[in-house]
């Protein structure tokens, strides 16, 4: 490395406009919040007392809390069993050579396009009870008008569903890529050696997509932990009775509506040890799986 | 030479009178004092506003302002802490009824009085309408301008009603709904009998009706509360009437303060009455009329055998945030003294549904027999003047209120979910006690 430098502080000269944005941006507001999770903090943030741990015991012991974080796991599970493999099934029928296939492509990532909102707010329209075109179809086809509005477990699978639909046109994006680096003389070496499509998916496909799927394993938990706010705030507003409540929602309600700082600090604490513990086991477990081959 | 002078002078001259109005017009433009009004006022409200705004700088050149939909109560309520924490809090802000307590403790914000005296405007407080000066006045202060206010009152099909052959009181009871309600629903006219966004607003209205405050200490108004007032008999009659109605499936649930969906469950005739506010009278005639029916309104429905207390007052006031040259805080202070002029009430109120807060504007609209042919208008501002003055007829005024609330939703949320009333009211109520304590504990410090 050294050699392609020509003075010894070049390489820190270089590095040094990202860690300043870091420091600015990511460590000192991080260093801040756990700081101020010690504390209980007037809602306008004019005031405040020192209260030690008080607002982690508060968190520890709220039965509220708990089922926040337990129904955070639940939600990004069953996102991401919904999402990737109907992501994958889209992308493989996108890579078809067929007429139009661009505009097939384009309507597939248009989701992406969307902000959780705005896609929070069409879904809701769709999924409303008495009105909505969802409960009119099932009503036709089946007889039945369920209470997506009052009902914990239709409203938590209703969220499920559109932040999965949500997801699709970015992680079509990246399927897409994926098999479009897969390289061509080894699906055809594997055609001459008689395997049919599906051992070529299952034996070549797949596997060599690893480090696609790794990596959007931790971008749709990202997504998920997160990003899924706007959706939950559009559509249920964490409820009905905390059935979408998961952390973030708490956390952003905590935080910014009723401004108890101290406390949403402390959620945001927790939050960020759950996730770069995830993150870390996932990179430890799924080394020895991907296969960085592909390309 | 004497010539060679005169052409000299008289191309200066006209140079001056040729340059002075576009001199004058760079002066305009630079003295514009800019005023930034933040409202809560969603779909076909926010064009009303922003023509009374251009009307507004239309007479007042030396002001430009600026209105701006920030979304419901309280994203607008957080923008502005937020935009004051950054120094760029906008100058006039329509902050909800239940936020005044917060809004007061926040420092942010100037009073309504004081800035009035200060720039020399006189307002006749004697011609605001009582029980709106009861619910805004905290402390002997008025903090704010009312405006925005409203009640609620129940909304109904008449075409349907009519046709099923039934009649609504005016003043109908709890049993009264049951009672129309199922016949409706029996005979097929309708797939629901009522709906209401699932909100907090209506408790704290039925518990008004019923003398029952929300808080202790006079639901705030001889002091700051310690804990909440909701395991009450009455409040426990109110839950179960609304649960009743939703395990018989007379009540439809459109979702969390979900306005805009409740309005569609009634407009497209899938429930035949709609508890809201007034706010929404010109909204529902105007879509009503398009879809084909006629709407009529009723006082709210009360617990049976209680006395009709009367309503406490929702929406909105205007707020003037303190921090500010003394010029712009005089261009906002004479934006809202403008609006709050008899005229701008009219018609803010014949666009909207809110209702006048101003006696000279309520003489007039009588003398315009408005609302004798509006009668849908006039439904809520009655249901207000027979309001007797009790704290809980004057509204809650609380720090932690939005805490509350929450906690007041979701525990109709783990009824609905089969949690018994009893039960679901006593987790409520220890919640919002705690908020509040919370809340008190950093004011006393």
């Amino acid at each position: 490395m050294q050699s392609y430098f020509s003075g010894r502080w070049t390489p820190y000269l270089l590095i040094t406009p990202m860690a300043i944005v870091c420091l600015l941006f990511i460590f000192y507001p991080m260093v801040e919040t756990t700081i101020l999770s010690l504390y209980k903090v007037s809602f306008f943030g004019l005031k405040k007392i020192y209260i030690g741990f008080e607002n982690y015991r508060n968190l520890f012991t709220s039965s509220d809390y708990l089922h926040t974080v337990w129904l955070s796991f639940i939600f990004a599970g069953a996102v991401m069993v919904l999402t990737m493999p109907v992501s994958l099934c889209l992308a493989l029928l996108a890579n078809q050579k067929i007429r139009g296939i661009t505009i097939y492509r384009i309507f597939l990532i248009w989701p992406y396009a969307l902000s959780f909102a705005a896609a929070g707010t069409i879904w809701f329209y769709l999924f409303n009870p008495t009105v909505g075109i969802i409960n009119y179809l099932l009503n036709l086809g089946f007889g039945i008008k369920p209470d997506w509005v009052s009902d914990r477990t239709l409203a938590l699978l209703m969220i499920m569903i559109t932040t999965s639909w949500k997801m699709l046109g970015y992680n079509i994006v990246f399927y897409l890529a994926g098999l479009q680096n897969i390289p061509m003389e080894i699906l055809d070496a594997a055609g001459i050696d008689g395997a049919n499509a599906f051992q070529k998916f299952r034996k070549i496909t797949l596997p060599l997509l690893g480090p696609t799927h790794f990596f959007l394993f931790i971008m749709n938990l990202l997504s998920c932990f997160f990003e899924s706010y706007g959706m939950i705030a559009i559509m249920t507003k964490g409820g009905p009775d905390y059935a979408t409540n998961i952390m973030i929602f708490k956390l952003t309600q905590d935080g910014f509506t009723y401004f108890n700082s101290g406390y949403a600090s402390a959620q945001s604490v927790i939050l960020f040890v759950i996730v770069c513990t995830l993150t870390l086991i996932q990179f430890r477990t799924t080394e020895k799986l991907v296969h960085y081959g592909g390309a | 030479m004497k010539f060679k002078k005169l052409i000299v002078k008289s191309l200066l001259v006209s140079c001056l009178l040729v340059g002075l109005p576009f001199h004058e017009g760079l002066v305009y433009a630079q003295e514009k004092v800019k005023v930034n009004f933040w409202h809560a006022m969603g779909g076909w409200r926010i064009e009303v506003i922003d023509r009374m705004v251009a009307d507004f700088n239309l007479q007042h050149p030396g002001i430009e302002v600026k209105a701006e939909f920030k979304g419901g109560y309280d994203e607008t309520f957080i923008a502005t802490m937020a935009a004051a924490k950054a120094g760029k809090a906008p100058h006039v802000v329509m902050v909800v009824q239940y936020s005044t307590q917060e809004a007061i403790d926040s420092g942010i914000f100037g009073g309504a009085e004081e800035l009035l005296n200060r720039f020399g405007f006189k307002v006749n407080w004697a011609d605001y309408i009582d029980q709106v000066l009861h619910t805004y006045r905290v402390g002997g202060k008025l903090y704010s301008f009312p405006w925005a206010s409203s009640t609620s009152v129940l909304f109904y099909n008449k075409t349907m009603l009519d046709k099923a052959g039934q009649k609504l009181p005016y003043k109908p009871t709890f049993n009264d709904i049951i009672q129309v309600g199922r016949t409706l629903v029996k005979g097929g006219h309708t797939r629901h009998a009522i709906t209401w966004p699932l909100h907090y607003w209506f408790v704290e209205q039925w518990m008004a009706q019923a003398g029952q405050n929300l808080v202790d200490n006079d639901n705030g108004w001889s002091g700051r509360p310690t804990k909440a007032n909701l395991t009450s008999d009455a409040v426990k009659k109110i839950y179960e009437w609304w649960k009743q109605l939703n395990d018989e499936r007379l009540w439809v649930n459109p979702g969390r303060v979900a306005w805009g969906e409740a309005v569609r469950i009634f407009v497209s005739g899938e429930a035949a009455m709609f508890i809201s506010s007034t706010a929404h009278v010109a909204l529902l005639q105007k879509e009503a009329s398009e879809k084909g029916f006629q709407v009529a309104t009723t006082y709210i429905p009360i617990l049976d055998g209680t006395k009709r207390n009367g309503c406490s007052i929702g929406g909105g006031t205007l707020w003037i945030t303190k921090d500010h040259p003394d010029k712009e805080l005089k261009a906002a202070t004479e934006f809202v003294f403008w609006l709050s002029e008899t005229a701008q009430t009219i018609r803010w109120h014949q666009n909207t549904g809110y209702f006048p807060v101003k006696k000279t504007a309520v003489d007039a609209l009588k003398k315009e027999g408005w609302f004798v042919a509006q009668p849908n208008y006039k439904t809520a501002f009655d249901q207000l003047l027979e309001t007797v003055s009790i704290p809980a007829t004057r509204g809650a005024v609380f720090g932690g209120f939005r805490e509350v609330i929450d906690h007041m939703e979701t525990g109709f949320e783990k009824i609905v979910g089969g949690e018994p009333v009893p039960k679901a009211l006593a987790d409520m109520s220890e919640k919002a006690t705690k908020s509040i304590k919370e809340y008190q504990r950093l004011e006393r410090k």
